[in-house]
């Protein structure tokens, strides 16, 4: 049989193009590309942890994965989920025949292209951060988990600061370990002068044998050195070489690193201070922060083990919420009980210090989200589920009528 | 069919072999069976451990297997009588008569090398069962070698990326392992030894004479009772025994008592019998732990003395007779219900014991196997009456198998009051249990006895691998829940729907199994059976779609737990991931399908790798050592993985070789019809 041949005229390239993106074809491959990224993905964090693999495969639009020496280019879960969406739209809802036996199918695909919408939108328009707080504790402000910023303030007597001039962390983390980026600003009398930046990096005393190794100038008998990214980003302590440079006088060249910032919500963070006419400044490496429309005080944190194990089995916070104009609320936070109120949702993520025993004091830490879509995965599931149980019932109905309408030949296993 | 039939029968026939094995000898001359009811009332004795209050049945149960990796303990006396012991039967000894326990051989070394390794002549070469007293003059070098590997296996662990040079070799790993089963064998004889006037059993020669002497005069109990101890802590004891000995007789005789009394303390920690007094308190306490709140507090002295005292009159009701002991253990157990009844706890004990004596999943297996081989019988005539009887008779053997998978499963739901599915040995029989109804159902709607065949697959190799993994992991599977996990709606809905998930993915495969081997046997025969394949088709079609409903609702349902619990849907975490391959391989099969890329022989051959990714995930991502869900780590997975992985492997090599097989006919008749020759018929 002589095949069809393909008018591949421009105007037909529209019609080549909706055939294309609407053909079951794409959707096997894509999904086949799919399930590959998945696995190296997953066997990505082996080595190289979460962050790094979600970067390198599924926020991806191409990935370059390397068979031997030879440099492979594989599409990125960006592109193919994109891919995805738009076969899905077009194929199964523009393009299928309308008919009562693919109700279930055009119900379940709906669904399916919610819950990508929804990724969609967590992704580019949700944050999420953490909140620890000791009981008696009291704040509205949430810190970034990986996001780093550097911040210089003018300090008063008491070493207090009531306004800073901040260096935005994707500006900051953007600068390479061997690169130099220079800042002016009017808010400061001195110019900012970064001399790299590294993700994770600690600073070594020139004695030690390491700092042979490490690149980066000498400052007051040390050297960064810059450390492999921790499989855990939320681990990495970054480092940069800064000089400040005043309109008179030498420059002031300093070590910033996020060791300095605090690691216990009681702790404060120790800020480098200098001195530019007169007046005391403080510069630092600090987590990102940004602040919800309530305030949360931490009344009692409660930590239980299983009896006579190290195995805990229930961590709650009970809390007060605070927010003008209204009541106060007092509110529990446990495992999988958050507490959701404003556009925000607070989860009862960890406790420390490390190493707390119960009956020791604590600090309770919440995972603190805002994400506009952070019930569609729930709607999508409802509307999947209907989708795809209508239609295997209505496939299941059929095949059994057709079963007993043509019973069919004494077919054995042998 | 017959030949197949023959070959599956004789694949059970080192199943049954297996069991025939020579009973180990024993030093002991003879052996003296414990009277039924004292066992049995012994069983319902409460403990608490591993975070749970549970019968001493469950702990002897896994104690055993633990050393033996048996549930049994088989011996040969001197007076050439066999016996076998059941667990709790053990567990008596143990406890009652610790010389007698010493004799029986239960510490199972799977090469002599490492009994070498410890200066102790090995029985034999192959793996052997010792008793205590058999490897006590290796007892010193043992607790050296096993110190010694352990820092070893601790180095391994915590180094960065699991440094080789730590790692411990089979016999070193042999080794480490004796040494802790031989010191906690010591420690459960050792319990008791307060209450035995004298008779220390294990680690008496760490006792100087005069303390043996003293031991056979008093008791920790009546030291509380009678002695003017004054208040201290554990510490201050040890500081006091620490001291030089006293010139003075009567400060000597006092720095004697407590040198017993913290010998004693330290001897009897593990077996947490006793309630608390104070119902808010969950943690039960040993008798150490009554030794040193005793020893702290003057007001406790009299309860903590009571305890102790309740413990001396089971060691001295048992060696007065029978009905005495049988009595002491009932009051005894009674005792620790009035305070653990109304606490809620140990509520469940009978259902518990009833669970482990009545051994659903091994039934269900015996079923399973049953069925099997009927079912194998039936294919020496099928379609005649026999055959369909056969069939019937098959079927109803593997609905009893489930019938008791499903038992056992409702027990243990009964016993944690939980929704079935808490842990990974979980999963194994509730898997099964869906997998073999699927199985059933489809044999219901086909009556070819394919449904039944795919039951007793999945039925002999789920019970079979849950057998395998208690035995292996030999520790209680009915642990209590990390915070996490503490919700049962989550657990009944979620980790519930992904195993039915798991469990058609798996049928699938078999499908899919069954239609590669029977056409290739046929390919290589010239014969073809196409309504049978296509039935095959339609079956696996069905049970994928099944497969992809269920995955999808699962990983989305999980997605939605992750999100109340951790604050994000997806979190790309290894298991998670594992769940999606599972959805996208189905909508690769069910769209490579509607493309026309994937027909008969490529849904079964898809099948097969479906089959690869679930395995991946149910068992392959926790050993990955990475994210949330990195529970249920169990040596030697990946070993057991790639040895399933490449079995599977081959059954998909024979549909490449069917498929080049198809082109040649279809290139031979296409050639056959342009020539005008009239084309082969298909046979």
């Amino acid at each position: 049989m002589a095949k069809k041949s393909i008018d591949w005229s421009p105007e037909n390239w529209p019609s080549l193009i909706y055939r294309l993106f609407t053909s079951f074809k794409v959707a096997t491959i894509v999904f086949v590309l799919l399930t590959l990224i998945t696995l190296l993905g997953t066997l990505y964090q082996v080595e190289h942890g979460l962050h790094a693999a979600k970067e390198q495969y599924f926020y991806s639009w191409i990935i370059v994965e390397k068979v031997g020496t030879i440099p492979l280019l594989i599409p990125g879960g960006m592109l193919l989920m994109w891919i995805l969406f738009i076969n899905m739209t077009l194929g199964a809802l523009v393009k299928v025949r309308k008919r009562w036996k693919g109700v279930g199918l055009l119900v379940s695909h709906s669904g399916m292209l919610m819950l990508l919408a929804g990724a969609f939108i967590t992704h580019k328009a949700s944050s999420d951060g953490y909140m620890a707080l000791y009981p008696g504790m009291k704040s509205n402000r949430v810190e970034s988990y990986r996001d780093w910023q550097l911040e210089i303030m003018p300090l008063d007597d008491e070493g207090t600061a009531e306004k800073a001039w901040i260096l935005p962390s994707d500006e900051l983390q953007s600068i390479r370990s061997d690169e130099q980026r220079k800042y002016e600003t009017e808010d400061l009398p001195f110019g900012i002068v970064i001399n790299g930046f590294s993700q994770n990096a600690t600073p070594i005393p020139v004695s030690a044998p390491m700092a042979a190794k490490a690149q980066g100038k000498e400052i007051d008998g040390f050297k960064l050195s810059q450390q492999q990214a921790s499989k855990n980003a939320e681990q990495n302590l970054p480092g940069c070489y800064i000089e400040l440079r005043p309109e008179s006088g030498d420059p002031i060249e300093t070590i910033l690193w996020a060791g300095s910032f605090r690691f216990d919500p009681r702790e404060k963070p120790m800020p480098f201070t200098f001195e530019v006419g007169g007046q005391k400044y403080g510069a630092l490496l600090a987590k990102r922060t940004w602040v919800v429309p309530f305030e949360v005080q931490l009344d009692e944190f409660i930590f239980e083990r299983h009896p006579g194990i190290s195995t805990a089995r229930n961590y709650e916070s009970r809390i007060t919420r605070f927010e003008e104009s209204q009541p106060e609320k007092p509110v529990e936070i446990k495992m999988n009980e958050p507490m959701r109120y404003a556009g925000y949702t607070f989860f009862q993520e960890s406790f420390g210090p490390q190493g707390s025993e119960p009956g020791d004091e604590m600090f309770s830490q919440f995972a603190v989200a805002n994400n506009p879509a952070d019930q569609w995965p729930l709607w999508s599931l409802v509307v999947t589920s209907a989708g795809l149980l209508l239609h295997f019932v209505i496939m299941l109905v059929s095949y059994i009528v057709r079963s007993f309408s043509s019973k069919p030949k004494a077919a054995t296993a042998s | 069919m017959k030949k197949v039939t023959l070959l599956l029968l004789s694949l059970f026939l080192p199943l049954v072999l297996a069991e025939a094995r020579e009973a180990p000898k024993s030093g002991l001359e003879s052996y003296e069976a414990w009277d039924p009811e004292i066992v049995q009332a012994f069983e319902r004795i409460l403990v608490q451990d591993g975070g749970r209050v549970k019968p001493i049945y469950t702990v002897s149960r896994f104690t055993l297997m633990q050393f033996s990796g048996k549930s049994r303990a088989k011996f040969e006396t001197k007076d050439g009588e066999k016996h076998n012991l059941h667990y709790s039967e053990w567990m008596l000894n143990v406890l009652f008569r610790g010389e007698i326990a010493k004799d029986i051989p239960v510490f199972v070394i799977d090469n002599s090398e490492a009994v070498v390794q410890i200066g102790v002549s090995p029985k034999s070469k192959k793996r052997t069962v010792y008793s205590y007293n058999d490897l006590l003059p290796g007892r010193a070098r043992l607790a050296e070698l096993a110190a010694q590997y352990n820092e070893k296996h601790q180095k391994f662990i915590q180094s960065e990326k699991r440094d080789r040079q730590y790692e411990l070799d089979p016999i070193e790993g042999m080794v480490r392992n004796l040494g802790g089963n031989i010191s906690s064998f010591e420690f459960l004889v050792g319990q008791l030894g307060f209450a035995r006037d004298g008779r220390i059993l294990v680690n008496e020669n760490i006792l100087p004479q005069e303390l043996l002497d003293l031991a056979a005069k008093t008791s920790p109990m009546k030291m509380l009772r009678e002695m003017p101890m004054p208040e201290m802590s554990i510490d201050q004891l040890v500081q006091i025994i620490q001291q030089p000995p006293s010139q003075e007789e009567a400060e000597k005789t006092l720095q004697d008592v407590f040198r017993l009394y913290f010998f004693f303390a330290n001897t009897s920690r593990g077996l947490n019998f006793f309630p608390p007094q104070d119902q808010k308190i969950e943690t039960w306490l040993s008798a150490s732990d009554m030794m040193t709140r005793g020893l702290e507090s003057k007001e406790a002295r009299p309860w903590c003395a009571g305890q102790l005292e309740s413990i001396e009159k089971l060691v001295d009701a048992e060696k007065e007779g029978d009905e005495a002991f049988k009595t002491a253990i009932n009051s005894f157990v009674e005792s620790q219900h009035e305070i653990s009844d109304p606490a809620n706890e140990g509520l469940y004990v009978d259902q518990e014991i009833s669970l482990y004596r009545n051994m659903p999943f091994h039934k269900a297996l015996y079923y399973f196997i049953g069925a099997f081989l009927i079912l194998a019988i039936s294919w020496f005539a099928p379609g005649s009456t026999f055959g369909k009887v056969t069939l019937v008779i098959a079927s109803l053997l593997a609905l009893t198998g489930l019938v008791y998978d499903v038992y056992g499963i409702w027990l243990r739901s009964i016993v944690r009051q939980r929704p079935p599915i808490t842990n990974l040995y979980d999963t194994i029989i509730f898997i099964t249990a869906t997998a073999v109804f699927l199985g059933l159902l489809i044999e219901l709607f086909t009556r070819i006895s394919i449904g039944t065949l795919l039951a007793v697959i999945a039925g002999v190799g789920g019970m079979f691998l849950s057998i395998k993994y208690e035995a292996k992991e030999a520790a209680d599977t009915m642990d209590p829940l990390v915070a996490v996990l503490d919700t049962n709606f989550w657990l009944a809905t979620h980790v519930t729907i992904i195993n039915m998930g798991y469990a058609a993915a798996l049928l699938a495969a078999i499908i899919g199994i069954i239609y590669l081997i029977v056409r290739f046997i046929m390919t290589f025969q010239g014969k073809e059976d196409k309504s049978f394949f296509r039935i095959l088709t339609r079956m696996n079609y069905g049970i994928i779609c099944f497969c992809l409903l269920f995955s999808l609702v699962g990983t989305v349902l999980g997605g939605i737990w992750a999100n109340y619990s951790w604050g994000r849907f997806w979190g790309w975490d290894p298991k998670e991931n594992g769940a999606l391959m599972i959805c996208l391989w189905t909508l690769v099969i069910l769209h490579g399908r509607m493309a026309g890329w994937i027909r008969d022989l490529g849904v079964h051959m898809q099948s097969i790798i479906l089959a690869i990714i679930t395995t991946f995930s149910w068992w392959g991502v926790n050993n990955l050592g990475v994210g949330l869900h990195s529970y249920g780590f169990t040596e030697g997975v990946w070993g057991a993985l790639y040895t399933s992985w490449a079995v599977l492997g081959i059954f998909l090599f024979m549909g490449v070789v069917i498929w080049f097989s198809d082109r040649a006919k279809k290139a031979a008749r296409r050639e056959a019809t342009e020539s005008n020759i009239p084309p082969i018929p298909s046979q």
